[in-house]
């Protein structure tokens, strides 16, 4: 039996209103580790809270989500923050980082938060900017950094402590197509030579075509998954 | 890093969290000020009432401060003095005759409370030898010298060397007059004691009411205001026959004035905390309220509930850790410098018996005391923004833009 990073069984998302809205059906979703997937699909078929769901900031309405056999469904709200502060790591659209606190500073804090020593902090922060080509920013805070820059940030964050995989929902929506470019190829370039797991949502074609994997959902429901 | 986050929060919207500092610091020094002129008022007015009226405790027959007939004297006063002179916080007694009289000049006429003192040992209790203003406190040997206040003077429209009627009681409640002169003035700034005392020397009014030895009222001065009680319950203990009262006890209303005055602080320090609460609330909510997708990706990516809690308890704490101690220290320099400098209310409470320059006053214990409500007062106004922060759904915080 193959260890799934992912394991979603049944998930299912339902909005009770007037009329209900079905935002994620009966997905049975499982990612590998090291693998590079693009969930994709028109705007309302449930990227977000799919993803969501898998990161363990929504709660499903029935099924299941495993991460790294961890069951999530269950959870009380203060064990799913310390779960996603331990396994996870995140980059939304935008406005990722805390606009009070250095490019090193919002890098450093989830470290903090995880209680690692000062001077291990301080390498880790170090490599990380180098990685995301940020090594000359370090002491810029986000209003002084261009959106690319913001969202290398955000993914040097994502990594620093360590998660299993990382989630970004359309992290590249509001960059131009080079930056979107060059924050790809250093997801790529990370996925590659670290085996991070990514598994991000976008609109972009050009970004769809980087990835090793596509979901496609339509309406909630999973209607295509192809690895290349 | 989280007080790091705190710090620079508070300067994110530097004029807002500017405009509340100040209203701290300003709200404290009203206060603290307000406060620190009532207790000067009245740390005068008790040192005025213990140093000229009360002394810090007296003896008396019962009823004689009721009554004040003749013959409710002490026979073996002199005897009790030597024993209080023992003590070791004693600076002074002594011992006086006293008469409801009257008195009356070439103009008038008027009822006035005759005093006969040991000039030497008045002296010591009320200090009224240095607040003569004109001639002398009984220096110099002229036949029945008198001394009285300024106000009297006016009053009846004499000066040094004027001679007056002095009309008392004596024992056999015959009424003998006798004339005096005026020998000094005096002026203590207290209106109502000085229209109503007038002195002579013992010897001359223990003449005139014919009481050969004793005396009506033993006033004792201490060192120590504190002593007053105690020693006075032990001399109660030892004379039963006699009446002895500490000046809390002597003064009417006094008790209840010190005791409100205490009250008059908390409350009037705790209204304007109270109202600095709300602008305190109001401003951190609206900061929390502004950073709602900001807390909502710290939740996200991790952070511990009572740790973004924290986080906004620390901003608000801070926030009045700034104004705070700034406040306490402009009150502090305003009450140390008028303290010193006194503000002049031009004697509209003079006749009330209240000096009329009053010296702000506040002791340690009350900033401290201060300090700790608004320490506390912050905690509580931060109380309110940091749960509606908690509340927040981080997947919703996030959709918001
Ligand atoms: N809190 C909510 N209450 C009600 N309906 C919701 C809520 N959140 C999402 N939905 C609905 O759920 C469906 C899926 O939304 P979701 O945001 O997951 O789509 P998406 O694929 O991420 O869209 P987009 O590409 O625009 O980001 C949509 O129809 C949306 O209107
Ligand atoms: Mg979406």
């Amino acid at each position: 039996m193959t260890n799934y990073v992912i394991e979603t069984k049944s998930l299912t998302k339902t909005y009770e209103g007037i009329v209900p809205v079905y935002a994620v059906r009966g997905a049975d979703v499982t990612i590998e580790d090291n693998e590079f997937t693009a969930i994709i699909g028109p705007s309302g078929s449930g990227k977000t809270t799919l993803l969501n769901m898998i990161g363990g900031l929504d709660r499903p309405t029935s099924g299941s989500v495993k991460v790294n056999g961890h069951e999530l469904t269950g959870k009380t709200d203060s064990e799913l923050i310390d779960f996603r502060l331990k396994h996870i790591g995140f980059v939304f659209q935008s406005y990722n980082l805390i606009p009070v606190l250095t490019a090193k500073e919002n890098t450093e804090f989830i470290m903090l938060l995880q209680k690692i020593p000062k001077a291990q902090r301080d390498a880790r922060v170090e490599q990380l900017l180098g990685e995301v080509g940020l090594a000359d920013k370090m002491d810029k805070r986000p209003t002084e950094l261009s959106g690319g820059q913001q969202q290398r940030v955000a993914v040097a964050r994502a990594l620093a402590s360590k998660p299993d995989f990382v989630l970004a929902d359309e992290p590249t929506a509001n960059l131009d197509s080079a930056s979107a470019s060059n924050l790809l190829d250093i997801m790529a370039r990370l996925n590659k030579e670290e085996g991070i797991t990514f598994i991000f949502s976008t609109h972009d074609q050009r970004v769809i075509d980087r990835a090793r994997r596509v979901i496609t959902l339509e309406d909630g429901v999973v209607v295509r998954d192809e690895r290349r | 890093m989280l007080l790091k986050i705190a710090w620079r929060n508070i300067w994110r919207n530097r004029t807002r969290s500017i405009v509340v500092i100040t209203a701290i610091a300003i709200g404290l020094l009203a206060g603290v000020f307000a406060s620190a002129f009532m207790q000067g008022m009245m740390r005068q007015k008790i040192e005025s009432v213990i140093k000229l009226e009360m002394s810090d405790f007296q003896f008396h027959r019962p009823q004689f401060t009721d009554e004040f007939l003749t013959s409710l004297y002490i026979p073996n006063a002199d005897q009790i003095m030597v024993e209080v002179e023992q003590e070791p916080t004693v600076a002074g007694t002594s011992g006086r005759l006293i008469s409801m009289g009257m008195v009356g000049s070439a103009r008038r006429s008027g009822a006035i409370r005759i005093m006969g003192i040991d000039p030497a040992k008045e002296a010591l209790v009320t200090g009224l030898n240095e607040k003569v203003v004109d001639g002398t406190w009984f220096e110099g040997a002229s036949r029945n010298p008198l001394v009285i206040s300024r106000k009297v003077a006016e009053k009846y429209g004499v000066d040094l060397k004027s001679k007056l009627v002095l009309t008392v009681q004596d024992l056999d409640g015959e009424i003998i007059a006798g004339a005096f002169r005026v020998v000094g003035i005096f002026d203590t700034g207290n209106g109502m004691f000085d229209e109503m005392n007038i002195y002579v020397r013992q010897d001359d009014l223990r003449a005139l009411m014919r009481i050969e030895a004793g005396v009506h009222e033993i006033a004792v001065s201490l060192t120590d205001h504190d002593m007053a009680e105690p020693l006075a319950a032990k001399y109660r203990a030892a004379h039963p026959e006699l009446e002895v009262l500490p000046w809390l006890d002597l003064a009417t209303g006094m008790r209840y004035m010190i005791e409100t005055m205490d009250v008059y602080l908390y409350f009037i320090v705790g209204i304007i905390l109270v109202a600095l609460l709300f602008s305190i609330l109001n401003t951190m909510l609206m900061a929390v309220l502004e950073r709602v997708r900001e807390i909502g990706v710290l939740m996200a990516v991790g952070m511990a509930k009572r740790k973004v809690f924290g986080m906004i308890l620390f901003e608000t704490v801070m926030l009045t850790m700034i104004g705070g101690p700034l406040g306490l220290l402009l009150s502090w320099g305003m009450v140390s410098y008028f303290g010193q400098v006194g503000i002049d209310l031009g004697g509209a409470y003079n006749d009330l018996g209240f000096a009329s320059i009053v010296y702000p006053y506040l002791d340690i214990r009350s900033y401290f005391e201060v300090a700790i409500m608004v320490a506390v007062m912050a905690v509580i106004a931060a109380v309110y923004p940091a749960r509606k922060a908690l509340k927040l759904i981080p997947v919703e915080a996030i959709r918001t833009q």
